[in-house]
């Protein structure tokens, strides 16, 4: 016991070889996967990228520092419009209109963090809810940024080198999600990271410690933002084509539930959620074609309900798994996770 | 000595028309254990929060080492070197014992969320910062023996070692003011004497100065160089510990409690 | 000009009012701001649709089905989801109310897709009337004064009511209303159907001025939280005169400033009031105990 530990452990992202092999192996999996996998499943994994950057973004707010955010569409609509119109009105690189762009999202997010600071769970909600709403309004009742009929996104190129098929997205994509999972990690296991789950667990102790609230507190809303901010700016080359309509309150409401799903306070599990989430949604979209249920699910619809309205089924069972996973399991899948790595106790990790 | 290393000065607050604390003046010399004492609901609690910033006085002053600090902001007022604990324990309970430790550097450290988030490098500044800073935090946990806590989450620990990790984070914070809110609360008889022990032994040892709340009396005259006894919010007597104990209102303000206690069950 | 644009204010006032009063109500029992409340009004202002259109029924009994349905709503999801949650911290709780709106949401597009219907009235909303040297409409002046009996008996409900004052004794202190024989459970699913019965009459009031799909209580309902925060979360008087304050406002910002912006005036006033007085203007302040 009296052997002197190696601090740097405590923090390390590997700790051992056999995380390091992983990790490689990981690296790799993720590397080669678009060379074999089908277009569309290139997208999805394009898609899922973009989701994961969200779902830790607004995880740091929400499960780490204990604050929510009804309003994250709107940071999402600022990342996107700001990387579009930098990039067209004023020939921003991508990459550097990006980044400028999530930073006008974080501007954003600490502005509304200010009167955040004094606000209780109820009235942030209802604030953050009148943010995103107010943004999306803005923005579509501004000719610059193409109105109700929304804009276009330029051509993408990466350094010099044109990105046009989802392959070449992917690449792009993928790299920045990676880092920013490896950057949040990171940040959580140091002193600011500790400082949003001192005010999460405690404020009042957080404070006597030396945490200034308000600082931090906008902090935490500005790096969410910024992590909403570019995921936004990649969503706008997802679908090439952005519109005010996309960044309404419903979407602040799926975001919640990537979170949710993956686990308050969770790296990984936001990581989990965001690919599971981004699955299911991507998958009922289309569920109609399912054997069996999609069948069912169409005559119900011609008798009772509507067959054009059939995808709307997506929203219900998003607000039932919200409803329940609060109800039954608030960890999420981390917690599941967690509960599975306790049965299977000898395993390597 | 010319001038008091804390003190308080004619401290009032009220909270809708009752006196919490009504003119309250006390000063303490570096280095001494300085109790307050009163019945619940006295105002000792209050008088803390009033210190550490969390209630704002109506009037009267705070100063410390010769610096007005009535009114600052909490976290002002750890940078200034007061720490405290809570009556009811307030850890960041989903956070390793290390971790809330850890939390008590906060002011001592300077990583930003920029260098947090990409140390990748054992020789990083962050990484360095945060090495050198759980070494310090290692030698607290050491001193409270605390080991077997280190990396599990607070939330799950008995409630007398919660009690601890709150003392051992306000040392943490390396406090020149400590304040201990009831340390020895819901602690049995052997835990409490190590906390004398230690309170001692950070007294002498890591010369700090402490105000103290509690309420076992045989603790509080063990330990303390000086006692201010409180009722109502207002000031009874102050002075050692023996002639505190004998004082009649004093006596009476804890039969007097003792009598209601009675009544109400 | 000015007159013309206050009393349309006031017109829209009574109907976020109504809005912030639904709210509130739950919000003093549940202590939970309820997200799905704009979704419940417009499922059952979607009811009387359907009465009405699709089975013909006459306007009333549309009218009070979807009032009772409204009720029902209200307590099915309070007594099946809200009363489930293990710890209920504020969090899990807002969570709760936001998965109500999307299966809500999610139903009534479902059922009636994205087609925008007409909710017709029997008061005309071009029939106008003079007041003055300004004009209202028949429905609006309905509203107007369909809003201020609602809100006198609310009035006479927790002055006179057995349950009314059971409900303001829970509001103010669940636990000695539960020592005092005071069963909360039935006053938690009184308190939900009456404010989602006074949500659904906002919303079938609003219908014939909007268009009505599953979008229609979107924007409503954050001017229902707007006014709420604007008079205070925690007094029903106050809540319903931050209604009419912020038709009023928002109308005047409207037509002297800026028609464009006029419905982010909300958002600005959240701001605002939470910034300056985070408690509204018509309710106290207090001191958070350590
Ligand atoms: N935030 C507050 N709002 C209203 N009243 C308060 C507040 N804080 C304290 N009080 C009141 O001030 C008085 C003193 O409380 P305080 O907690 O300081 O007592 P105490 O001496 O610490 O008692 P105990 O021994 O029970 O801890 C009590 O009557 C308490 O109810
Ligand atoms: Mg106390």
């Amino acid at each position: 016991m009296d052997m002197k530990r190696d601090y740097y452990e405590d923090i390390q992202l590997l700790d051992s070889k056999v995380l390091w092999f992983w990790f490689l192996m990981l690296v790799a999996a993720l590397a080669t996967f678009p060379f074999i996998a089908p277009t569309y499943y290139v997208y999805m994994a394009n898609y899922m990228a973009i989701n994961v950057i969200v779902t830790i973004g607004l995880n740091i707010l929400v499960g780490y520092t204990g604050q929510i955010s009804l309003g994250h569409a709107g940071f999402f609509a600022i990342g996107a419009y700001g990387t579009v119109m930098l990039m067209s009105l004023l020939h921003f690189p991508f990459l550097l209109a990006l980044v400028a762009a999530a930073l006008i999202a974080a501007f954003f997010g600490f502005i509304l963090g200010l009167p955040a600071l004094r606000l209780e769970g109820p009235y942030l909600a209802i604030a953050t809810l009148g943010f995103g709403m107010a943004i999306t309004q803005v923005i579509g009742r501004w000719e610059l940024f193409g109105g109700r009929m929304g804009v276009e996104a330029p051509a993408l190129s990466f350094f010099g080198i044109p990105v046009m098929t989802d392959l070449g997205r992917y690449f792009v994509t993928a790299t920045i999600a990676f880092i920013m999972v490896l950057g949040a990690r990171n940040l959580m296991k140091t002193r600011v990271g500790r400082a949003f789950i001192a005010i999460r667990d405690s404020d009042i102790a957080a404070e006597t410690m030396g945490v200034n609230l308000v600082y931090y507190k906008t902090l935490a809303f500005a790096v969410s933002a910024f992590y909403t901010g570019i995921a936004g700016g990649l969503f706008a080359f997802l679908l090439g084509f952005i519109s005010p309509s996309t960044f309404n309150f419903i979407l602040s409401i799926y975001f919640l539930a990537f979170v949710i799903v993956g686990g308050l306070g969770s790296i990984f599990g936001s990581v989990m959620g965001g690919i599971v989430m981004t699955w299911l949604l991507l998958e009922l979209d289309k569920i109609q074609e399912l054997p069996l249920i999609g069948g069912m699910l169409i005559s119900f619809s011609e008798n009772f309900m509507t067959v054009a309205g059939l995808p709307n089924i997506s929203s219900i069972i998003f607000g039932l798994i919200i409803v329940l996973l609060v109800i039954f399991e608030p960890l999420g899948l981390y917690g599941f996770w967690i509960r599975t790595k306790i049965y299977w106790k000898t395993w390597p990790f | 000595m010319n001038e008091a290393f804390f003190s308080v000065e004619n401290l009032c607050i009220s909270f809708g028309g009752l006196m919490a604390v009504d003119h309250v003046s006390f000063s303490v010399s570096k280095g001494f254990i300085f109790s307050i004492i009163g019945p619940n609901g006295a105002g000792k609690t209050t008088i803390f929060n009033c210190i550490s910033g969390l209630y704002k006085p109506s009037s009267g002053s705070i100063i410390f080492q010769g610096e007005d600090i009535t009114g600052l902001k909490p976290h002002r007022i750890a940078t200034k070197g007061i720490a405290r604990t809570f009556q009811n324990i307030e850890l960041f309970s989903r956070m390793t014992t290390m971790e809330n430790l850890m939390l008590g550097r906060h002011i001592h450290m300077k990583t930003g969320v920029l260098s947090g988030a990409t140390f990748f490098r054992r020789g990083s500044r962050a990484a360095k910062e945060e090495i050198r800073h759980r070494e310090y935090v290692e030698k607290i946990i050491d001193l409270l023996d605390l080991q077997s806590a280190r990396n599990q989450f607070v939330g799950s620990l008995p409630y007398g070692t919660q009690k601890l990790v709150e003392l051992g984070r306000a040392l943490a914070l390396e406090p020149k003011l400590l304040l201990l809110d009831e340390p020895s609360a819901g602690m049995n008889s052997e835990e409490k004497q190590d906390l004398v022990f230690w309170i001692k032994d950070i007294q002498d040892e890591l010369g700090v100065t402490i105000l103290l709340i509690e309420h076992d009396m045989k603790m509080v005259m063990d330990i303390s160089d000086r006692v201010l006894a409180i009722n109502f919010g207002r000031p009874i007597i102050e002075g050692v510990p023996d002639v505190v104990q004998r004082h009649p209102d004093v006596l009476k303000a804890y039969l007097g409690e003792e009598e209601t206690i009675g009544n109400a069950s | 000009m000015f007159l013309q644009l206050l009393l349309s204010g006031i017109a829209f006032g009574s109907l976020y009012a109504l809005i912030a009063l639904a709210m509130v109500i739950i919000y003093k029992t549940s202590e939970v701001p309820n997200f799905g409340q704009g979704e419940m009004a417009m499922l059952s202002t979607f009811v009387a649709f359907m009465l009405l259109d699709t089975y013909g029924h006459s306007f009333f009994v549309s009218f009070l089905g979807a009032l009772v349905f409204a009720a029902l709503l209200g307590v099915f999801l309070e007594f099946v989801f809200l009363r489930r949650a293990k710890d209920p911290n504020i969090l899990s709780l807002i969570l709760i109310t936001l998965g109500f709106e999307m299966i809500l949401y999610g139903v009534a597009s479902w059922k009636w897709g994205a087609d925008q219907r007409d909710l017709s009235f029997p008061v005309s909303d071009f029939d106008l009337v003079n007041i003055g040297p300004a004009v209202i409409s028949y429905l609006n002046l309905a509203t107007l004064l369909v809003a201020l009996v609602l809100m006198v008996l609310l009035f006479l409900f927790f002055r006179y009511t057995k349950v009314g004052i059971a409900m303001k004794a829970t509001q103010q202190n669940p636990m000695a209303a539960r020592i005092n024989g005071i069963r909360v459970n039935r006053i938690l699913s009184v308190t939900w159907a009456m404010s989602s019965t006074i949500g659904a009459m906002a919303g079938m009031l609003l219908a014939p001025v909007a268009t009505l799909d599953p979008n229609l209580m979107l924007e409503p309902l954050l001017k229902g939280f707007a006014s709420a925060v604007l008079g205070g979360m925690t007094t029903l008087v106050g809540a319903a005169l931050g209604g009419y304050m912020l038709g009023i406002i928002e109308n005047l910002f409207g037509g002297y400033v800026s028609l464009e912006f006029k419905s982010i005036v909300a958002f600005g006033i959240i701001v605002l009031v939470l910034c300056f007085r985070p408690s509204g203007l018509f309710a106290k302040h207090y001191v958070r105990k350590v």
